[in-house]
């Protein structure tokens, strides 16, 4: 049986990750200094594939074909679209994929019950992915799967839909046979705006939704986290708040357990999520 | 039009260099082409391609106010904001400052397709 050794969840900004070699400003000491401490955390998991769930920003993805959850399950994947590197001098790169495990998670030849995923024989990943495995595993020697969540263009499944796919990719880890040991990166945002009258204020656009966020994922509370997490509140709280749905994904995928680190570090970006679960 | 086609529209220009560049050299030609490109054999819209003049005019002059009050995918917008104006027209201060007073009084417009 595979086991789930850990679970992340982590900013995606691009703007932090090209910051990050500015040289970099003070306001970033903090961000260094979690992405440090997982990083290393990670390693010592030792995992031998990744599952990354994540939310491409309209590259691969647009509304001619929107899929709520949509896994991928190529041996080989291109990364990095050319506006990306044009933005953020992200460079394109290739992954190599897990099509077993892609497979077991959406259920073999025949879906299983609960959840139906779209797939993906050609999936091309955004900085949504590429950011987080940089900042935890720069060396990109890990096999990922990639799982795409809709958080961009409504209408966005609600939040107890993205709890339940984390219950669902827990299960579904959890019963795949070959021995993996599987880490799981979720990759969002707390209160966050771009192309608003909100955006790049240099701190967050709702402090407060920030708090809130938090302290659900470091209490374990997972109906909360729903509760507090309807389209109109994350809104509110900033046009591109949407992504932090799936930190909801990953509580539930480490069973709804407390985080063990769980923390909104400020930045000139607003507020970054860094979150992991140990205790799964 | 619709706000579908317009994020369409402004997702094209933004996804290759070429286009970019197509773009930013020559806006009325490139807008010429690609209405006529969506017109058959068969238009994903009723009206296919074509851009009512207020959409045209808003293209033309960058004017991110009239696109963001469209209901145009405030992600893809600023996106295609950025790579239109920055290098060339203006530095991307310039275009944070300007484009946050541009969207400002036109509050949260509904994005939905």
């Amino acid at each position: 049986m595979s086991e789930i050794v850990g679970v992340v969840g982590i900013t995606h900004n691009p703007l932090m990750w090209s910051a990050l070699d500015d040289p970099m400003s003070t306001d970033l000491d903090g961000v260094t200094a979690n992405t440090s401490r997982l990083r290393e955390w990670v390693s010592g998991l030792a995992p031998d594939v990744v599952v990354v769930i994540a939310s491409d920003h309209l590259h691969m993805l647009v509304t001619s074909n929107m899929p709520a959850f949509m896994i991928g399950k190529a041996s080989r994947m291109r990364a990095i679209h050319p506006n990306e590197t044009r933005s953020f001098g992200l460079q394109p790169t290739e992954l190599s994929g897990d099509h077993d495990l892609a497979a077991h998670l959406l259920g073999g030849r025949g879906m299983a019950p609960g959840f139906d995923f779209a797939f993906s024989d050609e999936p091309w990943l955004d900085h949504s992915f590429m950011v987080p495995l940089l900042l935890l595993r720069p060396e990109l020697d890990l096999p990922m799967v990639p799982v795409f969540t809709n958080a961009n263009s409504p209408p966005i499944p609600n939040a107890r839909r993205f709890a339940q796919l984390g219950s669902h990719l827990r299960a579904a880890i959890q019963t795949a046979t070959d021995r993996r040991r599987v880490l799981v990166v979720g990759s969002g945002h707390l209160a966050h705006e771009l192309g608003g009258p909100r955006q790049f204020l240099a701190t967050s656009p709702d402090p407060r939704f920030d708090e809130e966020a938090v302290s659900w994922m470091a209490n374990g509370d997972l109906e909360s986290a729903i509760a507090g997490s309807d389209f109109d509140r994350l809104t509110a709280a900033g046009n591109e708040t949407y992504q932090f749905l799936n930190f909801i994904t990953c509580m539930a995928l480490a069973g709804g357990n407390p985080a063990t680190f769980a923390e909104g570090t400020p930045t000139r970006f607003g507020n970054l999520p860094f979150f992991a679960w140990e205790d799964l | 039009m619709s706000r579908y086609m317009l994020n369409k529209v402004m997702w094209e220009v933004d996804r290759t260099d070429e286009a970019l560049a197509a773009f930013k050299a020559d806006t009325p030609a490139f807008l010429n082409a690609w209405e006529e490109s969506w017109r058959r054999p068969v238009p994903p819209y009723p009206v296919g391609g074509s851009l009512t003049s207020r959409e045209r005019v808003a293209l033309e002059t960058r004017d991110f106010g009239t696109l963001y009050a469209m209901g145009t995918n405030p992600f893809l917008l600023w996106q295609f904001a950025r790579s239109v104006s920055v290098p060339g027209s203006m530095s991307i201060e310039q275009l944070v400052i300007s484009f946050r007073e541009a969207v400002l009084p036109h509050g949260y417009p509904d994005f939905f397709t």
